[in-house]
């Protein structure tokens, strides 16, 4: 009983555990880094136009947020999705009755910044490429595609 | 004068016990060597002879009969409950060190980790383990940025129209804006 945990015995036995924990914590760390790369982000498509003065009771905050820079009276939602994005997994909305899509690609996660590829494309074709860093809380709007009577809007909020 | 039958056979006995005692005294020294079979031809003999004869002998070598099969019994229990698995591991690494393993024995012999699975020392190691990564979970999961938000867009392009960018800090918004002008659209039919 006394050879039990001591003498010499014991030392590469340590080596092994102490390897054995090593090995453990780096597969664990590259598990726990590759399982978190994934987010959840609201992506909301709106129609904002200049035509009546109606605005959604959903979209009050980007109303708020985009009236100082534009002139449109009113927005109306048109979806509103909780994307889960995994890494280089494109995700797709369409709107205008599918002729206009945005392409959302999560590429990196770093300590809490999700950084996505955006691709925006009417009727199969590019018409914009972006890549944004998205923090908690900060919202990314991207518009311009024209619509009847307006401009589609999308509005990105990361959820992670 | 001649002696009665019976007092010859009294004076025999007497003879014969006086004798005996001699003879244990004298047998009594081989006695343990003969238990542990240390005698020679010569003494085995003359012990066996005098056990055929002497109870009080037979009784003294049974007693050390007895007092082996106390000790053993328990000794042998103990034995058959510890394995010493260290002792054999550390005593089959020297052997196999000495046959010169191969460099892929070697490291075969230095992964097999079942002699591990033996020992309690898996349990606080798993603690520790759990400990640790739950505190390395705390660092890697951090929702804190760790660069402010002052280039939230890291390139936009298009060849079709132009793109202007805003960004607002207050509130936390980053507007793309792409100017596409009014003959892109196509009214649908």
């Amino acid at each position: 009983m006394a050879l039990r945990g001591t003498g010499e015995g014991t030392r590469p036995h340590m080596r092994k555990i102490v390897l054995l924990l090593a090995v453990f914590f780096v597969f664990a760390f590259f598990s726990l880094s590759t399982a978190s790369a994934q987010v959840h982000a609201r992506m909301r498509v709106i129609r904002a136009s200049s035509v009546g003065s109606s605005v959604d009771p959903s979209l009050r905050d980007v109303h708020t947020d985009l009236g100082s820079l534009f002139s449109f009276t009113s927005y109306r939602l048109l979806r509103d999705e909780t994307l889960t994005l995994s890494l280089n997994r494109p995700v797709s909305i369409s709107a205008h009755e599918g002729r206009i899509i945005i392409e959302s690609t999560l590429v990196g996660l770093h300590r809490g910044v999700a950084e996505l590829r955006i691709r925006v494309a009417r009727e199969g074709k590019d018409i914009l490429n972006t890549q944004v860093k998205l923090s908690p809380g900060r919202t990314v709007f991207i518009g311009g595609p024209r619509v009847r009577d307006g401009v589609i809007i999308y509005a990105v909020h990361a959820n992670f | 004068m001649r002696a009665k039958p019976n007092e010859a056979l009294a004076r025999v006995e007497r003879k014969r016990e006086k004798w005996m005692k001699n003879s244990c005294s004298s047998v009594s020294k081989f006695l343990e060597k003969y238990f542990d079979g240390e005698v020679t031809d010569k003494e085995r003999i003359l012990v066996e002879a005098h056990l055929q004869d002497c109870s009080s002998c037979r009784h003294e070598l049974k007693s050390l009969e007895d007092l082996k099969a106390f000790i053993r019994a328990p000794v042998e229990e103990a034995a058959e409950r510890e394995d010493f698995p260290w002792v054999w591991q550390k005593i089959e690494k020297e052997i196999r060190l000495q046959k010169k393993l191969t460099p892929w024995q070697s490291i075969r012999s230095w992964l097999d980790v079942s002699p591990l699975f033996r020992r309690r020392v898996w349990i606080p190691a798993a603690a520790t383990a759990v400990i640790l990564l739950f505190i390395t979970a705390q660092i890697i999961l951090r929702k804190t940025p760790s660069y402010p938000d002052a280039s939230v867009v890291e390139y936009v392009e298009s060849e079709t129209d132009n793109v202007m960018v805003y960004q607002l800090e207050e509130p936390r918004v980053t507007v793309i804006w792409l100017l596409e002008g009014p003959e892109k659209e196509h009214a649908p039919t």
